[in-house]
């Protein structure tokens, strides 16, 4: 290993600039990665920290912008490129082979060969003394899908250790572990660190944070906001609050009125390993609100209240009526639209236009033997003009709309089954500032006719800007219900992220 | 903005069917085919093609929907021989009751040691004899049709339930009924041939036609020969009308579409898609009893190890000339029906110019790379 100079960072990444068709996901961003430190990168979903760090593995190409990699300018051809000069990234979907073994998973694509026969023995011994290096002792020839995760872990980072990596790149790593396993991450981060290495740690968990890194660097709406050169005395609030520290962009309406009596109640909600007895009630005229961080349980707990994901304990009421459905067509036809966070894997069908689209869910009305499509054409055409949906021909495919015309489909599509109850998964994720506006709008106005709307959002001033209340999760529990129109961003942060003293109550 | 601005820079081609490449590479054929060999063209060839085809045709309208479905069923060759020998086992039992029951007591009273059926067609042709249904060319043909129908259909659903609540994929699942149907076909025929004993009554349909007013095939005779449109090629045309209906005009045909290109979002749209891919499989199965019937009814008989071989492979090659896609979620009834079509001028031509059968494959083969190389590039620019 070379000797570090302390002058020129390892990596740096200079006036990066990333602009995809819709959107600017990165605006001049610069950061330096030196050797022997571990640099933290935290922002809320879709601040540009995922599309960084592609473009550092190798995986994106910036739309402009210098890439230096020991103080030379390079320019990555793909990931096995980035491989090649020492950068390696740590997936959160782990990815190793599971059907070979350990050492095969480690020396994969260049394993010790004499004539074009793998050598087993030199493959064993090269295998151990990198597993050996990170203080690992699981048996080379044991399959990888017996591991656990973080033995998967371990192997993958042992496998980064062959291609002489000094670069790592660990996107939420310890998302699935276990406390201990996270211990023993974390211990050896420290020694990676110690012989040297640069350790890129991304992360939604403020407290690990805190402990891991030397410096933080805090993206937001593709920029570089803030940079901690030191965490001495920064507090795990001090990270919240960059994080989300935003003045409100985006006009909300006044919210309406709210009743007294309930009209949605959920209670005890259990689907195993993903939402634990969640209970909360809804009042007549509120919008409530879910925060959480990725793999809360949120979008579970919509999931299980529409029926598409099997529940074994809870019920739900609408206005005092139980909700008896068991299938996902039952629970539409009971009042209950769930509006889907991944519209183009699960809310809408590419491939299809916007009128088959439009019609999907309630097209039982539009059809007895045939589907009358005079009909059909005029109600997609009702709903494109009051979400003012921007759009070529009814018939062209969905698929060749901007995000938000997408989105208000989508909505189209759910808004056509004239549900009770509204689920509404990240309504606005991916969509520019205009649409957005429009879709708050619409929230206000489907709530002040009495439709009952649950919104689902990770992006905490929408949350802050829409909602009577927000309840928190993590974890699968529902951790508190915070007022929307009192809670600070700080306060959801604290409690999403399960730092000290909540002090919120149900 | 609510009018309808002009379309956005595409190409016109993209606003075409996407039929409309097939039917241009069809037209080309008929014409060099009619150039090189004016007999082609004449009604009695075109209507020898048409009936050849219809079978391969009748089936290849279900493929259609379980391709767009994005499955596949490899079985329905195997099944057209299994459907159709279990009807023409059936017509005979009703037509040979007598016999047969005659046969079978003498052989039991002589302790043979073979018998000359099964005890279960015995029972049948007793219970046949009992319902007054014995020796009856009526009731015979229909017990038949109706059999060939019913069992191609259930085994429509067995195949589908092995997909829904089996979980297994379409193509092992329909793999395992392609090699079990022609077994059981084999088995129960002892590797011999369904030979009908009706007089006529059952052959009626397959070889049968709508006379055309005013044609004369065979000028120099007494009576004249008038040009018949046969039977099953009417029935094709009119299924392929219904099934062209079925995908463009119904809750399920959308619903089918929808399956195929994006499943999971099907399933967050409500759509019971198990039931819809249940409801093909039924579909693709009731059409392969059509198809049995008919030809069985044009043959006479049911050869258990010939009838409907590698019929699965000319079907999913008229599907994927007529521009259904292979991934599922796109395709018309139209294009498979100028899929088949082509196959059967393809054929034809290659009779007429006297290339050997063995290397007609290879044609066969060429065309159905060529048609979907060909139609790759529309549609997919980006």
């Amino acid at each position: 290993m070379s000797e570090p100079t302390p002058a020129v960072p390892v990596v740096e990444m200079k006036s990066i600039t990333k602009v995809f068709p819709s959107v600017r996901a990165l605006e001049n961003v610069s950061i330096a990665f030196r050797a022997g430190e571990v640099h933290g990168l935290i922002g809320e979903n879709g601040a540009g920290k995922s599309t960084l760090m592609r473009i550092l593995c190798g995986v994106k190409v910036p739309t402009s912008g210098e890439l230096l990699l020991r103080g030379e300018p390079i320019q990555l051809h793909g990931p096995a490129d980035a491989e090649r000069r020492g950068i390696s990234m740590i997936h959160q979907e782990l990815n190793v082979v599971g059907e070979l073994s350990v050492a095969e998973n480690i020396l994969l694509g260049h394993e010790p060969t004499t004539g074009g026969l793998i050598r087993r023995s030199r493959m064993e011994a090269e295998a151990r003394e990198l597993l050996d290096g990170i203080g690992c002792t699981i048996d080379p020839w044991r399959l990888v899908k017996h591991l656990s995760i973080a033995e998967q872990q371990m192997v993958e980072i042992a496998k980064a250790l062959s291609h002489k990596a000094d670069v790592f790149i660990m996107d939420e790593p310890t998302a699935v572990l276990t406390q201990r396993e996270v211990a023993l991450l974390m211990k050896l981060i420290r020694d990676l660190r110690s012989r040297g290495a640069a350790i890129i740690y991304i992360s939604h968990i403020l407290p690990e944070v805190r402990d891991i890194c030397d410096r933080v660097t805090v993206l937001r709406d593709g920029a570089v906001v803030h940079t901690f050169d030191s965490l001495a005395g920064v507090t795990e609030h001090d990270l919240a609050n960059a994080m989300v520290g935003r003045e409100m962009s985006e006009q909300f309406p006044p919210r309406p009125e709210v009743g007294q009596e309930a009209v949605f109640e959920a209670t005890d909600i259990t689907v195993p390993g993903k939402v634990e007895g969640v209970s909360f009630a809804v009042r007549k005229g509120e919008i409530f609100g879910f925060a959480g961080l990725i793999g809360a349980g949120r979008t579970e707990l919509a999931e299980a209240i529409a029926c598409l994901r099997h529940r074994t304990a809870g019920t739900v009421k609408v206005e005092g009526q139980e909700i008896t459905a068991r299938t996902a067509r039952e629970a539409v036809r009971q009042g209950i639209a769930y509006l889907s966070e991944d519209r183009r894997g699960t809310g809408l069908v590419m491939g299809m236009n916007l009128i088959e689209n439009t019609t999907l869910v309630s097209l039982r009305n539009y059809s007895r033997l045939l589907i009358r499509s005079g009909e059909e054409r005029e109600a997609t055409m009702g709903h494109i003009r009051a979400l003012a949906t921007k759009i070529g021909r009814l018939e062209e495919d969905v698929g060749t709309l901007s995000g938000g015309n997408q989105q208000k489909i989508a909505l189209a599509k759910w808004l056509e089954t004239k549900p009770k109850v509204l689920i509404l998964d990240e309504p606005t994720r991916g969509i520019d500032v205009g649409a957005k506006a429009e879709i708050y709008r619409l929230i206000h106005e489907l709530t002040a006719q009495g439709m009952i709307c649950l919104v689902i959002s990770s992006e905490m001033n929408e949350l802050l800007g829409l909602c009577h209340r927000i309840a928190v999760m993590r974890d699968g529990h529902l951790r508190g219900v915070l007022d929307g129109t009192t809670a600070t961003d700080r306060e959801v942060m604290r409690v999403a992220a399960g730092v000290e003293g909540t002090g919120a109550t149900l | 903005m609510s009018e309808t601005p002009a379309i956005p820079d595409r190409k016109w081609t993209a606003l075409l069917p996407s039929w409309t490449g097939a039917l241009a590479a069809l037209v080309l054929l008929v014409v060099v085919t009619t150039a090189m060999n004016r007999t082609f063209i004449s009604g009695e060839n075109i209507f020898n093609i048409l009936r050849q085809w219809s079978f391969v045709g009748i089936i290849a309208l279900g493929m259609t929907f379980v391709i767009i479905l994005g499955g596949i069923d490899l079985s329905v060759g195997s099944l057209v021989a299994f459907a159709g020998g279990v009807g023409v086992l059936m017509l005979n039992t009703v037509l040979e009751a007598p016999k047969l029951i005659a046969e079978y007591d003498a052989a039991v009273q002589a302790a043979a040691t073979h018998l000359p059926c099964s005890g279960f067609r015995y029972a049948l042709a007793k219970l046949f004899t009992s319902l007054g249904m014995a020796g009856s060319e009526g009731a015979a043909v229909a017990l038949a049709f109706l059999l060939i129908v019913l069992v191609a259909s259930l085994s429509g659903l067995l195949t589908g339930t092995l997909i829904t609540k089996g979980r297994l994929a379409p193509f092992i699942a329909t793999l395992g009924g392609l090699a079990a149907y022609r077994s059981l076909s084999l088995a129960i025929a002892d590797g011999g041939e369904y030979r009908s004993a009706s007089a006529g009554a059952f052959k009626a349909i397959g070889t049968g036609g709508i006379p055309i007013p005013g044609t004369n095939l065979a000028p120099n005779a007494a009576v004249p020969v008038p040009l018949l449109i046969p039977w099953p090629v009417l029935v094709f045309i009119l299924l392929a009308v219904l099934a062209h209906i079925l995908l463009t005009r119904t809750r399920f045909g959308r619903y089918v579409v929808a399956v195929g290109c994006n499943e999971r979002a099907a399933v967050y749209s409500a759509v019971n898609v198990n039931r819809i891919k249940l409801l093909t499989y039924v579909l693709t199965g009731f059409l392969v009893g059509v198809a049995a019937l008919l030809l069985s009814s044009r043959m006479n008989s049911v050869s258990s190890s010939g009838t409907g071989l590698f019929y699965e492979l000319d079907v999913i090659a008229a599907v994927v000339i007529g521009g259904t896609s292979m991934s599922g979620g796109k395709g018309t009834v139209i294009g498979t029906v100028i899929g088949v079509l082509i196959l059967g001028v393809v054929g034809n031509m290659l009779n007429m110019l006297q290339v050997s059968p063995y290397l007609q494959g290879l044609v066969k083969g060429l065309i159905i790379i060529a048609a979907v190389l060909v139609q790759r590039r529309p549609g997919k620019e980006e």
